[in-house]
């Protein structure tokens, strides 16, 4: 079964640098999520391993077969690396109806006649569009074309699934449906999905692993829960979660191997971690994600400054000297404004990045 | 009560004038009903009616109702008259106008194909050139294609020497250098370009993910072409065809540059002999009607078929990142070919003007000489004017300093009044008057150049406008409507594009109307209106099938061209082409320097 591989993959355009030497395994059955700011490469990386775009430099392998290779000169061509592709904008062809648009891809696999119309009817069955099945792409809602488009990609059963942000042109209802129903897609059908999307929240529910990128450099390739609890740096911490994490300004001073004196909003604390910290503790950046604030009770005194209730869970910005803490608090409040609001912070969870480099350095917790 | 009513009324229309828009829409309905409407009854009733030369024919005084053009050109059997005149002459335009059809949709459909699609190397050298044909007069083409292949054994060349003989030493057969097969190519060469424009623009804006889905879906490079990209761009291509068809089917020049031997008469051709002849000049007006009609079904069908359900416009987000086709193997002989027939058909025909201007004796290279340039011999008694050397020619100088003139003020006209028609239109969008006054605007671009002319033709023939006879003010009126569309087309999508509320921004802090327009609407899109002043000048400085009908001998510098032509002055009439086509292209290469404007911009189809 396929295992794709990516091995100092560099795409330029021109002078611009699209992709920067990435490399990357995505193993069988996985659920990759390239997500990133717009620009970062995410779409460049996945049309590259489709073979829509040629890289400038680098090796590419899906299964046993290397599909490109700078070196060697080997470029396959898409239609022979065994992939479905679904466009962000579905890229339906217009003049053909919803039946000849799925069985398109199978006439070209020469599948005799009967087979294909049987494929097409269950294709269109697990989709629940069979009674577009005469019509034209153009007399079909957003929704209705996203599931035509999913039903012509998957017909010809590939066994990775290319997928370029294809819920982004939805409405948000219709989008967190077709998503719990992509996540059951990959279940049944049984193949690798990779999929480019810039929203957080999208690539944490759906995926087994998450390709997080930035200025063409993968910045970590990890679970999404990984992701969100130990980010590898600075823009990582700040990309994923919502609302964002908390990053307030330190200095520090090295107390031993595992503890660090840390001076931050107004108090000296000292910052623990089960491991050994390295690096320059001089200048620091603690982050704190909003759950680990408590609200109530505790040694911080800050003010209310806003407060953004959405019925499950509450956003309460509170205001400590110059610093601004976010909380999140379960369940509707609504304090008033500048209301004196102490706060502690609680948890192991808390992250130390070097403040230069934005690299974290340890995970520990405050006291 | 009376009175509030009527205080009302006046303040309805006070309001109703002070916009801007409400005014332009207005003045611009009374001038083009005046202009395009009204001349067009005129030329309806001229068909209908006898004229001083027909008296002793039809035995009816002037001015009285009579069907005999109609019925002499359509059904007159006696010697044949009907069919020489007018069913043969109209066959022949339908032959030649498909042909050339399919010349240009295949040329320069397979060359916007590779230049969008491919990695051809030399794409914006080659994009440059390949429109070098459709920016020369319409003409350049044939008087090439004669330069190139006429040769001794011709006597309807005067057996001249042409390139080919000279270098080769082969002798086409006459059939190659006049008649059918050179008119249809010519016309298909010299309409590529506009193929290749209206095509390659849509290539361009197709999505690129609808031909990638099906690569991924494992359909072949050439399935891809049949089944996808094809039947996609079937509606722009239709669009095409149609539109060569309707210019090429009334194309007078190429056929009368072409016909020498006299072997293939063409509508136009017919129609332009008529109006010389004073006994049928009736006959004339109908074979007019008859080609507006002609244009006026085919532009309709044009719509039917570019309607809303049938074009596929595709927007899409990433677009911009096309997978050119690779060509392997075959990207050095496509290239080749490509570079080969796009330079012989761009640049050759440059060199083959200066050059046959340069020859004492044509065809032969050894007589190379200033000559015919700088002569001040009287060459040939029989051109209208001076017939001393291009230089020293006063004939030529007035006529050139003419057209200049002309097509200076017929940019001006029609640039601004493309201008404000676009506003107009824009701003006053879903409604019916705007509607009407856009599509007065564009209906000039349906009627053939010489039906056009034709039209005023006989308004300069009734009474209250027989001052206009032979006067540069007719030409510049005629003109100035004529290429109208170009200008109001670009004017109205460029003013589309811009919102509301970028002016509706100056409004509010008080701005007046005009300031509104020089400072805040045009410096915003000045490339594209500049090239609504571009263009009309560029067709006006090489149009001679529109004024051939009204202007006198030695008016404009495109009739002064036709005299040397016909009358054998070859290289007077090279050298004259020459001339032309080097201050077309020098002016679009300074204001697309300039001001980014260019005039492939400005053909919208």
């Amino acid at each position: 079964m396929p295992r794709i591989v990516l091995e100092h993959v560099t795409k330029c355009f021109d002078k611009f640098v699209a992709v920067d030497d990435l490399n990357l395994v995505i193993e069988d059955r996985d659920f990759i999520t390239l997500l990133g700011p717009s620009g970062c490469g995410k779409t460049t990386t996945l049309r590259m391993i489709a073979g829509l775009e040629t890289p400038t430099k680098g090796r590419i392998t899906i299964g046993d077969t290397v599909v490109f290779d700078s070196e060697e000169g080997i470029d396959i061509s898409p239609a022979k690396r065994d992939i479905g592709f679904l466009f962000q904008n579905y890229a339906l062809w217009p003049h053909m109806t919803v039946y000849d648009n799925i069985a398109f891809g199978l006439e070209n696999l020469k599948w005799p006649k009967k087979k294909i119309e049987e494929r097409v009817k269950e294709m269109m069955a697990m989709l629940k569009i069979e009674q577009f099945e005469k019509r034209f792409p153009s007399e079909l809602s957003g929704g209705q074309q996203q599931r035509v488009a999913i039903a012509r990609t998957l017909a010809p059963k590939p066994r990775v699934l290319f997928m370029d942000e294809p819920l982004s042109n939805l409405d948000a209802k219709l989008r967190l449906e077709m998503r719990s129903e992509l996540k059951r897609l990959h279940v049944d059908t049984d193949s690798t999905f990779v999929y480019v999307t810039h929203d957080q929240l999208e690539a944490m529910a759906l995926a087994t692993k998450i390709c997080l990128m930035n200025k063409a450099v993968l910045q970590q390739y990890d679970p999404p829960l990984v992701v969100y609890n130990k980010p590898v740096n600075l823009f990582v911490a700040d990309f994923v979660g919502n609302p964002t994490m908390n990053f307030i300004n330190a200095t520090g001073e090295r107390k031993g191997f595992n503890d660090v004196f840390v001076h931050m909003l107004g108090k000296d604390l000292v910052f623990h971690s089960s491991e050994t910290i390295d690096g320059d503790v001089s200048d620091l950046v603690i982050g704190i994600r909003p759950e680990f604030v408590k609200l109530g009770e505790g040694n911080f005194n800050g003010v209310v400054y806003t407060t953004l209730p959405s019925g499950m869970e509450t956003t309460v910005k509170v205001k400590h000297g110059e610093d601004m803490v976010t909380s999140v608090v379960f369940g509707s409040v609504d304090f008033s404004h500048s209301l004196d609001m102490p706060f502690s912070i609680v948890s192991d969870n808390i992250i130390m990045f070097e403040k230069a480099s934005g690299k974290r350095i340890a995970i520990g917790s405050l006291s | 009560m009376a009175r509030k009513k009527s205080t009302r009324v006046l303040n309805n229309v006070r309001s109703y004038i002070s916009k801007p828009a409400n005014v332009i829409t207005i003045l611009f309905f009374i001038i083009l009903l005046t202009t395009v409407c009204l001349p067009l009854l005129t030329l309806v009733r001229d068909s209908v009616v006898v004229h001083s030369g027909e008296i002793r024919d039809i035995g009816k005084p002037v001015g009285s109702f009579t069907m005999y053009h109609w019925a002499t050109l359509l059904f007159e059997k006696l010697y044949n008259y009907s069919i020489i005149t007018f069913w043969r002459p109209l066959l022949n335009s339908v032959m030649m106008a498909i042909v050339s059809c399919i010349v240009a949709v295949g040329f320069g459909g397979t060359v916007a194909w590779f230049i969008t699609r491919s990695d051809i190397p030399g794409k914006k050298f080659l994009s440059t050139i390949f429109v070098f044909p459709y920016i020369m007069p319409s003409w350049s083409i044939a008087m090439f294609w004669e330069n190139f292949f006429k040769n001794s054994n011709i006597v309807a060349c005067y057996n001249q020497v042409g390139m080919l003989e000279s270098f080769t030493g082969l002798c086409v057969p006459e059939w190659m250098l006049y008649g059918f097969f050179p008119c249809a190519m010519c016309l298909g060469i010299h309409y590529a370009p506009f193929a290749y424009l209206l095509i390659g623009g849509i290539l361009r804006n197709m999505d690129a993910n609808l031909e990638e889905a099906a690569t991924v879906l494992k359909a072949s490079r050439f399935k891809i072409i049949r089944k996808i990209t094809l039947p996609i761009v079937m509606p722009a291509l239709i669009s095409t065809v149609l539109l060569v068809f309707s210019s090429s089917i009334s194309s007078y020049t190429v056929p009368s540059f072409l016909n020498k031997n006299g072997s293939f008469p063409t509508i136009s051709t017919t129609m332009r002999s008529l109006f010389n002849t004073a006994s049928m000049q009736g006959q004339g007006f109908v074979v007019a009607i008859i080609l507006l009609v002609f244009s006026v079904v085919i532009l309709k069908l044009n719509d039917k078929f570019t309607g809303k359900r049938k074009s596929f416009t595709t927007v899409s987000g990433k677009s911009g990142q096309v997978s050119l086709v690779k060509l392997g193997k075959g990207r050095i002989p496509f290239t080749a070919v490509i570079m080969i027939i796009s330079v012989f058909f761009a640049i050759v025909p440059l060199v083959s003007f200066a050059l046959e201007s340069l020859l004492e004796v044509p065809g032969d290279y050894s007589t190379i000489s200033l000559y015919y340039w700088t002569t001040s011999n009287t060459l040939e008694d029989r051109v209208f004017g001076s017939s001393q050397g291009i230089l020293r020619n006063p004939t030529i100088w007035a006529a050139l300093g003419r057209s200049l003139l002309l097509s200076v003020i017929v940019a001006l006209i029609s640039g601004t009044f493309g201008i404000l028609i676009g506003y107009a239109a824009a701003r006053k969008r879903g409604s019916r008057l705007a509607r009407w006054v856009s599509n007065m605007a564009f209906f000039p671009y349906l009627i053939p150049a010489m039906s056009f002319g034709a039209v005023y033709l006989s308004v300069a023939y009734t009474n209250t406008f027989s001052f206009l006879r032979g006067s540069l003010l007719l030409l510049i009126i005629v003109g100035g409507i004529k290429f109208l569309p170009f200008a109001s087309k670009s004017g109205a999508n460029s003013m589309m594009q811009l919102s509301g509320e970028i002016e509706e921004a100056a409004l509010i802090m008080g701005v007046p109307w005009w300031k509104r327009m020089l400072k805040v609407l045009f410096p915003i899109q000045k490339a594209s209106f500049i090239s609504g002043y571009l263009l009309p000048f560029i067709s006006c400085m090489r149009e001679l099938s529109l004024f051939v009908l009204l202007a006198t001998p030695g008016s404009i510098i495109t009739v002064v061209l036709q005299d040397f032509e016909v009358n054998g002055l070859t290289q007077i009439s090279n050298g004259i082409n020459f001339l032309i086509i080097m201050i077309v292209l020098l002016v679009q290469l300074i204001t697309n320097k300039l001001t980014g404007a260019s005039i492939d911009k400005g053909i919208g189809g």
